[in-house]
């Protein structure tokens, strides 16, 4: 066996021995175990017949693949995304540099530790999955094995993309954040141009199809028999192709990675921490409008230092980078409305906004948790906690602005988003009212997102377990309930998904605009309510809190 | 150094404990204003305690913890007005320059903003870190950190300042002028609790200091006495014109101090003795070397250590709460 593969490299043994003796990977393993098993629970028929036609196991199935793919998808990559800069921020790397291990030894310990950990995870499924071939009506061959290739590939390709992410990094919630973004991008985005832009021609299809074939959701389509879906979608490939696909992304990503580990990594100057003067050159000012090497003037008495700072501490939270992403929003927002108004005329209401709604909760999950899970945890993390607990300002005061700086910059993603549902309304005008009600389904998502995220924050001590703890929650409540949703009919009752689904404000928007699948749900205002008091709850708990921190111990 | 005999910082049988752990027992000290206190102690002595005491993010189990008269777990809020508290931990921020670090501290001591431009100009200039202002916090040395953090305590000014190991990680260089920013600020009439492993760094500034450890205060006072009440045994040394004369002073001194073991250097021409006798005892002994035709050059006390103080009561007093 090749030395940097073998388990005698010394990585691979501490980082295996790290984890598993780890608290949360035993409860990660434990949670993948229960819902696995009770999603079959829910189904097993109880007049002890085998049906090898049924669509029973199918029922079953279906979903149990896609809450495996969405475990691989949220427990996965968090390892690898905080691994190789956290060696850095601890100094640990420049040691394992400086050893007689290669790059490769150092990159192998690191991905295969995490994969074999990935599959601890997939194979506490094997008992459900056993089941519902028990059940007949699933294949080893069309069925069972691809799932499980499916799932190795994926659990590679994004301990991959973490490592890449992670080897580049500065701090760890950064890489975290950039990992899942880039996640997000590779399995749900990548279908986007696809299936926004309907039947392409030439290049343009060739290469559409070919992005297709990076996400998951079309092998998964594939696997659980759903081609219909597909199809309708205009995606033609399946689980083989995205297993190429994923092989290809990992050998890329290993070998520019690997490149990057290297000693000279650490070689990094300090900024000079140059300041332009009164008079910038005219090049500058019109480049940038604020220069960013101006100095900055005083806080005024009217704003709240602490939001203030939040906004100065953020990489993209500076000035010019806020004109940037509200240019950035701005040109979304066309593009959005120029799709929204062609898919509105072409395609009809109900199927374009689904898609709409997606893509603005998607945002909203991305840029949401990785700022509201840093509110509290960054400023313990990095001891300014203390300064703040030793200095005149109120918990409130404290919680606002912090709160504040979250929610401006989601209220900004949130705008730029919205013309493309004016167009609608333009177009047809009885949609006016129910516009007005996503609106507000969309505004609670707000709510929602910071109000959880923030109070994760106060209780972890490490924004990178705050931020992954607050993406596994929110994308459990989001992308959960819609698992619910996935699996209605059997073993859901309309009742069970309809209830499952008011925690979810992202439902509430879709079955607003009368999606396909949420035409016969009727879930505001009690979902409304339920976002609205779950946001509430946060928010106290999130208060009584931080009073709590800020107290003599 | 500005120091007069009123009391700013007062602690009364202080004790704190976590669950059954005995962090600080029966804890009295004093410092005066514009004096300099040396807190020393090992590791988990109770320093840390003491000193979240003080700056009112812990509250004692029992007695009382008072900076000019107010008490610093009843009264938090006038405290933090008081009290400027350097942590061991910096406090850093990502992307954030020098000049709007102390910018943003100055703003949440609601200083107004004229008055906080005026005043970080002032702390950078005391703190000789005028020329970091525009760099990031994040990428400063130790050493420079350690300024800015001092930069900051001294923001809106207060009476008393209480420093986590300001010269912990510094060179030597960055050492010696710590060392002279705190006896600039000492001189300015403010008070100073510093605590510090660097124990003849402390002893260079201090005007007092506080032994703990298991929680106990092990001694306190002024220095000389502190290192008196520590270390009885004194060394001293004679220096001689002549180099014949060396057998003479040695029975002159046998005579005087006859416990005293004494060393002699010829190439020095020096005798060396160490003793616990009082003053009275050596004027007698200088007085007896002169009138016995003695021609002395010098005649001196060897300072003791502050580390040799601490020493003796590291090791004597086994920690209570071990």
């Amino acid at each position: 066996m090749m030395p940097w593969l073998s388990f005698s490299n010394p990585i691979l043994r501490r980082e295996l021995l790290d984890r598993l003796r780890s608290w949360k990977t035993m409860a990660a393993i434990f949670v993948v175990a229960l819902v696995s098993c009770l999603l079959v629970l829910l189904r097993w028929p109880t007049d002890a017949t085998v049906d090898v036609v049924s669509q029973g196991a199918t029922l079953v199935f279906r979903p149990l693949a896609f809450a495996l793919t969405l475990a691989v998808m949220m427990l996965v990559p968090a390892f690898p995304a905080t691994s190789l800069v956290g060696e850095r921020r601890k100094g640990t790397l420049a040691l394992l540099l400086n050893s007689p291990l290669s790059a490769w030894q150092i990159y192998f310990g690191k991905l295969v530790s995490n994969v074999i950990l990935a599959l601890v995870l997939i194979s506490v499924s094997l008992p459900a999955i056993g089941a519902c071939f028990a059940m007949g009506g699933i294949s080893l061959v069309d069925h069972v094995g691809p799932l499980l290739l499916v799932l190795l590939a994926m659990a590679i390709q994004y301990s991959a993309v973490g490592l890449w992410i992670s080897v580049r990094a500065t701090s760890t919630d950064a890489s975290l954040r950039s990992t899942y973004v880039a996640i997000l991008v590779l399995a749900v985005l990548s279908v986007g141009p696809l299936v926004l832009t309907g039947t392409l021609s030439g290049i343009q299809a060739t290469l559409a199809q070919w992005l297709t074939a990076v996400s998951p959701v079309s092998a998964l389509q594939q696997i659980t028999s759903s081609q219909a879906a597909v199809a309708d979608l205009g995606i033609r490939t399946g689980w083989f192709e995205f297993v190429i696909a994923s092989g290809l992304i990992t050998g890329i990503l290993a070998i520019v990675t690997v490149r990057k580990l290297d000693p000279i990594l650490l070689d990094r100057p300090r900024p000079t921490g140059r300041v332009t003067g009164p008079r910038s050159s005219l090049v500058r000012r019109l480049n940038y409008l604020v220069d960013p090497e101006k100095r900055k003037s005083i806080i005024p008495w009217w704003l709240n230092p602490i939001m203030v700072k939040e906004f100065r501490t953020r990489k993209f939270g500076r000035l010019h980078w806020l004109l940037r992403l509200i240019a950035v929003c701005a040109i979304v927002s066309l593009l959005l409305t120029v799709v929204a108004a062609t898919g509105t005329i072409s395609w009809g209401v109900e199927r374009i906004a689904g898609p709409l709604v997606l893509m603005q909760i998607s945002l909203m999950l991305l840029v949401g948790p990785s700022l509201g899970a840093n509110i509290i945890a960054a400023e313990v993390e990095s001891g300014g906690w203390q300064l703040l607990r030793v200095a005149p300002v109120s918990p409130l005061r404290i919680l606002s602005g912090k709160l504040m700086s979250v929610v401006w910059t989601m209220l900004l993603v949130l705008l730029a988003t919205l013309p493309g549902y004016l167009v609608m309304s333009y177009i047809q005008p009885a949609l006016g009212g129910q516009v007005g009600n996503v609106v507000v389904s969309l505004l609670l998502a707000v709510a929602m997102v910071v109000s959880i995220s923030a109070c994760v924050s106060a209780f972890c001590k490490t924004t990178a377990v705050a931020t992954a703890t607050s993406y596994g929650i929110l994308l459990s409540l989001f992308a959960g309930t819609l698992l619910i949703w996935l699996a209605r009919g059997r073993p859901f009752g309309p009742v069970f998904v309809e209830r499952a689904l008011v925690f979810n404000p992202a439902a509430l928007a879709l079955s607003e605009m009368q999606s396909p699948g949420f035409e016969q749900y009727n879930l505001t205002p009690m979902g409304w309510w339920v976002s609205g008091g779950v946001s509430l709850v946060c928010l106290l708990i999130l208060s009584v809190r931080t009073w709590r921190l800020t107290c003599p111990d | 150094m500005a120091s007069s005999s009123a009391p700013v910082v007062v602690t009364e049988n202080l004790c704190k404990s976590y669950g059954d752990f005995p962090a600080l027992s029966d804890l009295t000290i004093h410092v005066e204003r514009g004096q300099i206190l040396g807190f020393i102690g090992p590791n988990g002595a109770g320093k840390t305690t003491t000193i979240k005491i003080l700056v009112g993010l812990s509250r004692p189990t029992s007695g009382t913890a008072t900076i000019a008269g107010v008490n610093c777990s009843e009264n938090a809020a006038r405290i933090k007005h008081l009290v400027g508290y350097m942590p061991d931990r910096f406090g850093s921020y990502d992307n954030m320059r020098v000049r709007e670090y102390l910018d943003f501290f100055g703003a949440v001591f609601s200083i107004p903003g004229a008055q906080r431009r005026k005043r970080i100009d002032e702390v950078l200039d005391v703190t000789n870190a005028t020329y970091m202002q525009d760099k990031f916090v994040e990428s400063l040395s130790h050493g420079m950190q350690q300024r800015v953090g001092i930069a900051r305590t001294l923001l809106h000014d207060p009476e008393v300042l209480i420093l986590d190991e300001p010269a912990n990680g510094l060179d030597p260089s960055a050492r010696i002028e710590m060392r002279e920013i705190l006896l600039r600020l000492a001189s300015e009439g403010k008070t100073l609790i510093v605590t510090s492993h660097i124990l003849p760094e402390l002893s260079r500034i201090c005007d007092s200091v506080a032994i703990v450890t298991g929680g106990r205060l092990q001694a306190f006072g002024k220095l000389d006495d502190v290192m008196r009440e520590l270390c009885p045994v004194r060394s001293y040394e004679v220096q001689l014109v002549r180099e014949d004369q060396l057998e003479l002073a040695e029975r002159i001194l046998n005579n005087v101090l006859p416990d005293a073991k004494v060393t002699l250097s010829r190439p020095e021409r020096m005798l060396r003795f160490p003793t616990a006798d009082t003053e009275e005892s050596l004027a007698l002994l200088l007085s007896g070397l002169i009138n016995g035709g003695v021609q002395v050059a010098q005649f001196r006390e060897v300072v003791g250590d502050l580390e040799d103080a601490f020493l003796s009561v590291a090791a004597d007093r086994p920690a209570v709460a071990s």
